[in-house]
């Protein structure tokens, strides 16, 4: 009974002391974020600010156009999302539902290409983008990111289409529907949970995507928001105020997300699906 | 006769250019043609060093980093464009990251953008973007009458294989920032050489006055090239000879940074100066840490500024010292004008180029906001030396070029940096390091690409 | 692809086999039909610019005003990689970054995982706050440490100097050894949260009555560890090692951040290489030939990760 009282507070230590070791980096992120510029190189470093000011995010918004940023990164994530489930979806019911030869060499052949590094496609994707006068576009950030995750959804959705009795397009299909409308009216309702998870995965994946958004679109105006983080440092400054604030910003979304989606993205992870 | 041969380059010109952009539109070529008709009237006349474009019109993008203060930019560009009311100029800001400029701009124009027309690079740039034809040759449609207007050694600066690529815009050198007060404390006067710098940092530093003597910049990138150039050269080396042959692996090559090593090993500079940049280095001296800086021309005026310095008032500069004495050598640094060779309006941006070079504008450049003008005119102008110290002293610089004639320059300074930083580590001694920064050169300069 | 010759040829068992077959032709052609928008995304995006990287790398690439000028250069730039100190430093460092962080995240999520399964309050808490590095620019992520680390007003030198672990402020992005150190940390920062949350989802899978049945055998917790608990989730912790491993052979954003591939070139991936090379110094020959030997190597690891995953896929198939 001591013994198993004991074990219980060790098993909370652990837990809590795990939990503020994420949490203090966030911590002094966001701390920083409000200190005067002339704190940010003080040593040493107040552990709370003395004086709070919103001059970094206004800096940020008005003198480094961050806001444009948001906006990229919102319209290229959103779109691949859509595009993302939209395909998968499709290749996901294809492999598990229907007939389709060689379906394992091409789901591995998938899962091995999503795996490669950018390096590897970044100079040919690059000339390509260039000859179709699409750098500095949406389309140079939405066209990769699809391909990209593409596989892990397709791997995801395939997993739910196959806990999906075949028995089921026979019925649809005596009853006069065509293949693509029992795909579409009876089994994609039935597979929300496994398109939530792929959506999330998809969305935080091109949210945080750096390489390709920093070599396709450099254009002030095209930037994202990873690309405008990393590129803040000036010649002679580094504005560690205005990098955290927009930094702080940045991240909202993204935990508002976990929040709601939580129980979708660990389910996705037990689905075998392991992509960091 | 001078006259026909300039035709007869233009003439080529406008057939290599036109064969190169076929397919890709043909305003360039067209550009080039109602220039040769400008050009010729401005030849006869050309008596005034520039050049007759005050016809020229349309909207000019100008892609330039903040220079030092913002408000720069815009101040130009409105007195520019009351100057020319047919020349609208559009901003676009570039990161001011030089490494991150070139990159993005190398891509985008290679890439084919027409836009920007005109941008702002660094002084560094004119081999690399010469050979790669990222910019405009601007010999080729400027009389030579418009080059005489720039301090001596800037337009050779500009310049590769016989072209000239950018119009100088403001220069800048390293400096020798010191606290007056703690000099003044410790009964010392402004260091008069390198030995002294050594000697007054570490008396101050043993009175207690300051934590550290000397901050500078150490980390792995170009800064470090720039620094090095400039013991280097106090020391009497060379990165490369005459012929472009690498001789970094040399007694004064390893003279100059077991110096600046030695600056770190004996507690004069911060250990962490091994990851200093500019930023950073700054940062030390304004928060009152440090009792030298070496920096350039904006350290003045940050160093004034009560919302980052802790020291205003109590800051002095001078030129940088040499081993043994004064008057060593300062790194050429500071930003050129290239034109983009798709640009629609190459009038236009030539006469921006003109007017930004000028008198008035160099003069705004220096009064209002204290930046190096490149223009002798208004360099050597007693009014612009008074604005402050840095601009008072910078005639007495010898400026010393990074050895970026070569368009592997890039790698060259790769090489530098990397090796020097890594021996200042003390991940290697300084011979090995100099040894591969050596062979790393060789490499570099036939084309390596860097590996 | 029409349904004859799909069916005809390729089939040697008969009759029977072959008229199921054309019946199915339509769900064939739909599925088809259906996989072909992914596949043409795919391979737009992955196989024709790798093929193309190939070639690429065969050639003397050089810039002028109207793009890229090729001429073959045979094995050149392969030859120029293959003699590359920096080159093979840069492989070395690469895998070596990858092999010890993926280690230590799956070690000490392992033991973290056991330590906290089993606590039920503050779970769904819990499980936010792990996802939350996960989820999180790597980009700005290597910025915070970047200010943490800082050898000058970094909060790390200031909380260890206040603990007397440390005297004097140290330069933690300064040396080769300890500028990798830093990194892994924060590697290791952003990545153990997720993996623990993988194993704590598989230990949950792990009937109850398993370990109530050992412990009554008298087996001790190190035992029913090795014997009950680790076999069950061995299997996602290989699959989750080798993703890892082969997404940190790609690592880019957080050198590139953080150390910009330095001191000297210390921290230099091979993906940082590759853009110095191709984006920087504009070289896209030599530039192309470091990508396609990253390529090769991650094939190689590839192999491995088949070997294991092959078994997994076929488990849910059912033809």
């Amino acid at each position: 009974m001591i013994e198993a009282k004991w074990k219980t507070i060790f098993r909370y230590v652990i837990l809590i002391a795990f939990l503020v070791i994420i949490l203090l980096p966030f911590y002094w992120m966001f701390i920083t974020s409000f200190k005067t510029d002339f704190a940010l190189g003080a040593y040493p470093p107040s552990l709370f600010p003395v004086h709070w000011t919103l001059q970094h995010y206004v800096e940020a918004f008005t003198k480094y156009g961050f806001g444009t940023y948001i906006r990229n990164s919102v319209v290229v994530s959103l779109v691949s999302t859509f595009l993302v489930l939209t395909f998968a979806s499709m290749a996901g019911f294809s492999v598990a539902q229907l007939p389709v030869r060689g379906k394992t060499p091409l789901l591995v052949m998938f899962l091995v290409i999503s795996m490669f590094p950018a390096i590897a496609i970044m100079s040919p994707l690059y000339m390509l983008l260039r000859h179709l006068n699409w750098l500095n576009s949406y389309q140079a950030l939405i066209i990769p990111y699809t391909a990209f995750n593409l596989p892990f959804a397709i791997w995801i959705l395939r997993n739910y289409f196959l806990q999906l009795p075949k028995a089921l397009l026979e019925a649809a299909r005596v009853d006069g529907a065509s293949i693509f409308q029992s795909f579409y009216r009876i089994y994609l309702p039935l597979t929300t949970p496994g398109m939530f998870t792929a959506a999330v995965f998809t969305f935080v994946a091109s949210w945080t995507e750096f390489f390709m958004a920093l070599t396709f679109n450099q254009n002030n105006s095209m930037r994202t928001i990873p690309v405008g983080i990393a590129l803040f440092s000036g010649q002679y400054t580094i504005p560690y105020g205005t990098i955290f604030a927009g930094s702080v910003v940045s991240i909202v979304p993204i935990i508002l997300l976990t929040i709601l989606f939580r129980k979708w993205i660990v389910s996705g992870l037990t689905s075998g699906a392991v992509k960091g | 006769m001078k006259n026909r041969t300039k035709l007869g380059t233009l003439g080529l010109s406008v057939v290599t250019l036109g064969a190169l952009v076929a397919g890709c539109g043909t305003a360039p070529t067209t550009n080039t043609a109602t220039n040769t008709a400008s050009n010729g009237t401005s030849g006869t006349q050309n008596t005034t060093g520039t050049v007759d474009l005050s016809k020229a019109s349309g909207t000019v993008v100008w892609a330039a980093s903040p220079i030092a203060q913002t408000g720069i930019r815009n101040t130009l560009i409105g007195d520019f464009e009351k100057a020319h009311p047919n020349i609208k100029i559009q901003l676009v800001d570039l990161p001011s990251n030089t490494d991150t400029n070139r990159q993005s701009l190398a891509t985008e124009i290679e890439g084919g953008a027409t836009t920007p027309d005109v941008y702002m690079g660094d002084v560094i740039w004119p081999a690399q973007f010469g050979q790669s034809q990222l910019a405009v040759p601007l010999n080729k449609y400027l009389p030579s009458s418009f080059f005489t207007r720039f301090a001596s050694g800037l337009v050779q600066g500009a310049s590769y294989k016989g072209n000239v690529y950018a119009a100088p815009f403001y220069v800048d050198s390293g400096f020798l920032y010191y606290r007056k007060d703690l000099l003044q404390k410790a009964g010392l006067q402004p260091p008069q050489s390198w030995e002294q710098v050594v000697s007054d940092a570490q008396t101050l530093q043993k009175k207690g006055l300051v934590q550290y003597g000397f901050v500078w910049q150490g980390a792995s990138y170009e800064g470090l090239t720039c620094d090095f150039m400039e013991y280097l050269t106090d020391a009497g080396g060379q990165v490369l000879n005459s012929q472009g042959q690498p001789t970094i692996d040399s007694p004064q090559a390893l003279k100059a940074v077991n110096f600046m090593k030695s600056l770190i090993t004996s507690g004069i500079s911060p250990r962490a100066e091994v990851t200093f940049q500019e930023a950073q280095s700054m940062n030390v001296f304004d928060q009152g840490n440090a009792a030298f800086l070496r920096n350039w021309d904006y350290a003045w005026s940050n160093s004034q500024n009560p919302a980052d310095s802790k020291v205003v008032g109590k800051v002095g500069v001078e030129p940088l010292p040499t081993f043994g004495g004064p008057d060593g050598h300062g790194t050429i640094g500071g930003w050129d004008l290239y034109v983009n060779p798709h640009t629609k309006n190459l009038n236009a941006s030539l006469e921006f180029i003109n007017w930004m070079t000028g008198v008035q504008a160099q003069k705004i450049l220096a009064t209002k906001y204290s930046e190096i003008p490149t223009n002798a005119t208004v360099q050597n102008d007693p009014q612009v030396k008074k604005v402050n110290p840095v601009l008072n002293i910078v005639s007495q610089v010898k400026l010393v070029s990074r050895p970026s004639q070569t368009p592997n320059y890039p790698q060259v300074s790769q090489a530098i940096y990397t090796n020097v930083n890594q021996a200042l580590s003390g991940g290697t001694s300084v011979s090995a390091a100099l040894k591969k920064a050596q062979q790393q050169i060789q490499s570099a300069v036939s084309g390596n690409g860097g590996l | 692809m029409t349904p004859q010759t799909d069916a005809a040829p390729t089939n040697q068992r008969g009759k029977v086999r072959n008229k199921r077959q054309s019946l199915q032709a339509p769900e064939r052609r739909a599925g088809y039909g259906m996989l072909t928008p992914s596949l043409l995304v795919i391979g737009a995006v992955t196989l024709f610019p790798i093929l193309y990287s190939m070639w690429m790398s065969l050639n003397h690439i050089s810039l002028t005003v109207n793009g890229f000028s090729m001429n073959f250069a045979g094995l050149q730039n392969y030859s120029l990689v293959i003699h590359s100190e920096t080159f093979w430093h840069s492989v070395w460092f690469t895998f070596y970054f990858a092999v010890v962080t993926v280690f230590l995240e799956l070690f000490l999520g392992m033991l973290i995982a056991l330590a906290i399964n089993g606590i039920d309050r503050l779970k769904n808490v819990s499980v936010v706050i792990m996802l939350i590095p996960w989820s999180l620019i790597t980009v700005v992520s290597a910025q915070m440490w970047g200010y943490i680390y800082n050898g000058v007003y970094g909060v790390l030198n200031y909380l260890l100097q206040s603990l007397h672990l440390i005297g004097a402020p140290v330069t933690w992005l300064g040396t080769g050894t300890s500028a990798v150190m830093a990194m892994m940390v924060a590697d290791i920062w952003k990545t153990t949260p997720f993996v623990v949350i993988i194993i704590l989802a598989g230990l949950q899978m792990v009937p109850r009555d398993l370990y109530e049945s050992a412990y009554l055998d008298g087996a001790n917790a190190w035992h029913v560890f090795w014997s009950v608990t680790f076999p069950m989730v061995r299997g996602s912790i290989a699959l989750a090692g080798l993703f890892r491993i082969l997404q940190a052979f790609g690592m880019f954003d957080l050198p590139y951040v953080l150390t910009q591939g330095g001191p000297g070139t210390a921290t230099e991936s091979l993906s940082i290489l590759g853009d110095r090379v191709m984006f920087q110094n504009l070289d896209f020959g030599p530039g192309s030939a470091v990508a396609v030997c990253t390529v090769i190597l991650v094939l190689a690891l590839s192999l491995v990760f088949l070997s294991a995953f092959r078994n997994l896929v076929r488990e849910g198939e059912s033809e």
